[in-house]
């Protein structure tokens, strides 16, 4: 190992933190233009042309906001709240292929940071630890608010983290390996989505949950607990859960890319390695209109209905999707996949749907 | 070896986490600062709060968290074995379904014991 | 009805003899009961007689004769006319028997009656003030209490007219100086009592608790009034175990000002624009229940045309207003502001009509006595048929489509919150919130008022009385009132739009009359006084959004934090109304 090559490292780090801290400032002002389109309205429109400086205009006014420590609050946790939230969410990537290997300046550069073996368990635990920061703040806080948003957050994550883990073991089995690499590099002849179209469907909702969206936005829930975790927040403390939130959509979307929608490979990337990142920004700019879209469409569903939701329907169902799969393996029928899991997911929808009904027909009082 | 594979994740690592103590040092170089008592009173829709805002409280979902540290530990057993399925073939399968079944015996049972539904 | 009545008077002295005594003052009805008897005789009547619907208790301050009164009026759940029960009272400690253990839905307007006129209710399980703060001195509604800065009994002030020059009161008033307080009373040191005994009602459960060992604590935590979704300064103080509330106390009077007071200052006329400020989401149906209290008073007959123009106009009203509360339902239930901006967008095409055609958008002040403001502007017609015929129809189906099969609207809305028919009587609620309770009880159809026996519609009724229904009832109504627009607009006749001379000072002879609409929110009921001069002696509103909330803390308890939302949400709060 080369001083060389920790400069590069050192660079490429850079390059991803700002990279993801321009991506979260352009998402904020994607996202309010793309609700108002859907809602009828013109969204901001003062900053800039279009209003493209909006960002700039309100990480200028955050930090010239005010700052409050509650009183009786834990002060070092409630300042380290944001900071154990945002890191994760800006580390999480570091696994991730952005692209082939260009070249640049006579130098063979490979458009990744690392290449763990491990890079799916890394992605897991790495996802998980921003809870802490989330039930940190809550606690810290003195607020029975953000307590309640915090012990909200740590329901929600036993929810949904079952199913979320286990639609990882599906690009794993079809691959063989569990470096994010391995994985773009496997589905050079078809996307997993292919494959997994069920898993695909189950990481989708998990990540949702995972990065507290619209409909499981319960933790910070602004029409019961006005602000949930964050209510003590100020200034750039708020504005780092912020970031974190918007941060750990794009990462989350890029490792949907990266796992169900090839990755950084499409059209012409073979010839032209520097495409990669284009392609991926652009599947991932799909995934979070889909987010955003979510978010503008469906009401809040209550917490414990989420639990319920998570373990009666997406829990069985990752699992029958990952049985599924291995014997689709096992047996080298691998059209068989799809075939099983829709199969099964549609009873799954059917029976949950008769369930439901019967419930409310013979509801009465 | 494996150091090294790790070494760019802890730079990424560092470079975060200055970054983010950056971004608070900013707030607290540049925000004004006027505490007063009334402000510094945790918000509670504007009233003053009764009591503790921190305390024991029910968490009614204590039992599933249980089941849900069995169940993850679960899926981690999954992990390697995804990765070398292929190699393992038919035994790895049968294996594996022995494994998950026994699993799934207990969380059938917890669901009909209502472990969890909430309250 | 007379017969009835007559009936009724019958039974009531055969019954209670000596206790029950015909009200003879001119233009006044009903009975005068003595106190020590009251409870009894309600009995009676809600056992017996089928008055089971105790809509309104208030009282007055008959000063010249040196006496209080109580007033209640009493309905059949099945339809018809008043029973109205005086019970008369000395000025000097007033004390009359507490109907909260036959009727509960007599709780927040008993404290109301004894906040605003001092008049105790004996038994009442928690008589606190309830509109206004505990360290106020006094109670504002006895006609010897002058407020500050006070100037004469009644408007016109000579200060201002007719040749006076303005005041403006805000330039005398300097904080804290414009406020009277009770002898030995120090703002700076002063613990509301009211929290105290709000929170130890609360409290209560939690020592409950310990009792049967649990070591974990309940949280009492502040909802309002400065919440994101409590529909304004509206509060409720819960006591919550976990996440489930164990007992709610809703607290108001945040936006208070008096109204009543206000207005008995106030000319007659110069109370209609007043009134558009109580439910401002839906001013023309405010109007529409004064100008009948009054209308009642004065016994004249509105012209023929004006009576069109305001059923049209109040059915709009309700069709803004539910539209409005579909909206701001999804939004409560986390909906992230579509469902509100889609409605809205139809809502103001509604006060684009009211704009053109009373001269403002949402302080319309268009009823008169008598009639309406003015006739409808050149083409006006025209855009209320394209809105009741075309646009509206189609939109509701829209929305009705994209919103009611949702499955979390559902999960969200299904068995939450559930009030049962009985319960729903008892606790007097009114409009949608009884009637997706299944009591099909709306004042168009029960006492009909106006010209609505002409019209072909339905009450709508749904039959779970939960969230959902609730919200459903919404759709339905808003059919129905469509329904009504397009028949009013097909028959309303040629003519003139007020009956008599526009007049500036209304004639009012003395006496009483309760007047009340089905508004959006439900019974909507004026209870005005005369004494034959310009300014009503008394006049009280029966504030639907206010009495519905009795039935809160029923609605709440065992349910989820965000629960509690979607029924605030699905009750239909305005706080202007609920504060007055």
């Amino acid at each position: 190992m080369t001083t060389g090559s920790v400069w590069e490292w050192i660079i490429k780090s850079v390059v991803i933190v700002f990279g993801l801290l321009t991506g979260f400032a352009y998402l904020t002002l994607l996202e309010r233009k793309v609700l108002a389109k859907i809602q009828v309205r013109i969204g901001p429109n003062r900053a800039g042309p279009m209003g493209l400086f909006q960002p700039l205009a309100d990480a200028i006014k955050l930090i010239f906001k005010e700052e409050i420590i509650p009183s009786r609050a834990d002060k070092i946790i409630f300042v380290l709240a944001p900071i154990i939230t945002v890191i994760p969410a800006l580390i999480i990537l570091g696994v991730l292929p952005f692209g082939g290997i260009i070249t640049l300046f006579g130098r063979q550069i490979s458009l990744s940071l690392a290449d763990l073996n491990v890079g799916v368990l890394y992605i897991t635990a790495i996802a998980s630890i921003s809870i802490y920061g989330i039930v940190l703040a809550g606690w810290s806080s003195n607020n029975k608010y953000a307590m309640l948003g915090g012990i909200r957050s740590s329901a929600q994550m036993i929810s949904y983290e079952l199913a979320l883990g286990l639609s990882f073991i599906g690009p794993i089995l079809l691959s063989g390996s569990m470096s994010l690499h391995d994985i773009v590099a496997a589905q050079k002849p078809l996307w997993f989505v292919v494959y997994q179209p069920v898993g695909a469907l189950i990481f989708w909702i998990a990540t949702l949950a995972e990065v507290n969206r619209a409909p499981f936005d319960m933790p910070e829930a602004e029409q019961e607990l006005t602000a949930g975790y964050h209510t003590e927040y100020s200034g750039m403390k708020f504005a780092l859960f912020f970031m974190a939130e918007y941060i750990k959509m794009i990462a989350v979307s890029a490792i949907a890319a990266t796992l169900f929608f090839g990755g950084y490979r499409f059209v012409l990337e073979d010839q032209y390695p520097i495409l990669g990142p284009v392609w991926l920004l652009g599947k991932v700019i799909v995934l979070l209109f889909g987010m955003i879209w979510v978010r503008a469409t469906l009401p809040r569903i209550r917490y414990d209905r989420l639990m319920a939701f998570g373990w009666k329907f997406l829990f069985p169902l990752a699992l029958a999707n990952v049985f599924f799969t291995a014997i689709g393996i096992v047996l080298e029928k691998l059209w068989l996949i799809p075939l099983l899991t829709i199969a099964v997911f549609l009873g799954a929808v059917v029976m949950v749907g008769i369930s439901e009904t019967r419930r409310w027909r013979s509801h009465v009082f | 070896m494996a150091f090294w594979d790790y070494l760019p994740i802890a730079i990424l690592f560092v470079i975060s986490a200055g970054l983010a103590a950056i971004a608070v040092g900013l707030g607290h170089l540049f925000g004004p600062r006027k505490p007063t008592p009334k402000k510094l009173e945790p918000y509670e829709s504007g009233m003053n709060p009764f009591g503790p805002g921190t305390r024991r409280m029910p968490v009614r979902f204590y039992l599933v968290a249980v089941l849900f540290i069995l169940f993850d530990i679960e899926v981690v057993f999954f992990l390697p074995w995804a990765v070398v399925l292929k190699d393992l073939g038919i035994t790895g399968l049968v294996e594996m379904i022995v494994f998950v079944s026994i699993l799934v015996v207990g969380f059938i049972y917890a669901w009909k014991k209502g472990a969890l539904e909430w309250e | 009805m007379t017969q009835q009545l007559t009936t009724i008077t019958e039974t009531l002295v055969e019954r209670f003899p000596g206790a029950v005594l015909k009200d003879e003052r001119p233009g006044y009805e009903g009975y005068l009961v003595s106190a020590e008897n009251l409870p009894e005789i309600a009995q009676f009547l809600r056992d017996q007689m089928g008055y089971d619907y105790l809509s309104s208790v208030t009282g007055v301050d008959y000063l010249p004769e040196g006496k209080m009164e109580t007033v209640y009026h009493f309905f059949r759940s099945t339809g018809g006319s008043a029973l109205e029960l005086k019970v008369s009272l000395p000025r000097e400690n007033p004390v009359v028997p507490s109907l909260v253990s036959i009727f509960p839905g007599a709780e927040l307007q008993e404290r109301e009656t004894y906040d605003l006129l001092g008049i105790i209710f004996d038994g009442h399980p928690d008589l606190r003030r309830i509109l206004l703060w505990d360290g106020f001195d006094g109670h504002p509604l006895r006609k010897d209490w002058q407020e500050p800065y006070y100037e004469e009994e009644a408007k016109p002030f000579k200060s201002r007219w007719p040749e006076g020059r303005a005041i403006r009161v805000e330039e005398k008033n300097i904080f804290k100086k414009n406020v009277k307080y009770p002898a030995g009373f120090d703002p700076e040191t002063f613990t509301p009592e009211g929290d105290t005994s709000l929170f130890a009602s609360l409290d209560k459960l939690k020592r409950h608790d310990e009792e049967s060992g649990m070591k974990s604590d309940h949280i009492i935590i502040n909802f309002g009034p400065q919440h994101t979704s409590t529909h304004g300064v509206f509060r409720m103080a819960a006591a919550v175990e976990g996440e489930t509330i164990i007992g709610l106390k809703p607290a108001m009077g945040y936006l208070h000002r008096n109204h009543e007071k206000i207005a008995e200052r106030n000319t007659y006329l110069m109370n209609m624009p007043y009134t558009d400020r109580l439910d401002y989401l839906s001013p023309l149906s405010n109007n529409f229940g004064y100008a009948i209290a009054v209308e009642k008073l004065m016994g004249i007959q509105p012209a023929e045309r004006a009576e069109y123009l305001r059923v049209i106009m109040a059915e709009f009203t309700r069709i803004s207003n539910h539209l409005f509360l579909i909206g701001s339902l999804l939004n409560d239930l986390g909906a992230y502001f579509t469902p509100m901006l889609y409605a809205l967008e139809e809502r103001e095409l509604i006060l684009d009509v009211f704009e053109a055609v009373t001269g403002s958008r949402m302080m319309c002040n268009y009823f008169r006595f008598g009639g309406v403001a003015r006739d409808l502007p050149e083409g006006q017609l025209q855009k209320i048929k394209d809105l009741a015929f075309d646009r509206l129809p189609r939109k509701i189906d829209e929305m009705d489509r994209f919103l009611t099969e949702s499955e979390i609207i559902r999960a969200r809305g299904v068995g939450v919150g559930v009030l049962t028919p009985e319960e729903a009587i008892a606790y007097s609620t009114c409009g949608p919130v009884l009637r997706a309770s299944g009591v099909p009880y709306d004042v168009r159809r029960a006492d009909p008022y106006s010209i609505y026996e002409r019209f072909d519609f339905d009450v709508a009724v749904r039959y779970h009385g939960d969230v959902y229904d609730r919200f459903l009832l919404r759709f339905d109504e808003i059919r129905q009132s469509i329904r009504i627009i397009q028949q009013a607009v097909r028959d309303m006749p040629e003519g003139p739009v007020q009956s008599g001379k526009p007049q500036y000072q209304a004639k009012v002879p003395a006496g009483e009359a309760y007047g009340r609409v089905e508004g959006p929110k439900g019974e909507l009921g004026y209870y005005v006084v005369s004494n034959g001069k310009p300014n009503p002696w008394r006049y009280h509103v029966r504030a639907p959004s206010f009495i519905n909330l009795t039935a809160l803390e029923k609605l709440c308890v065992g349910n989820k934090v965000a629960d509690v939302f979607a029924i605030l949400g699905s009750i239909d709060i305005v706080l202007g109304e609920t504060d007055r």
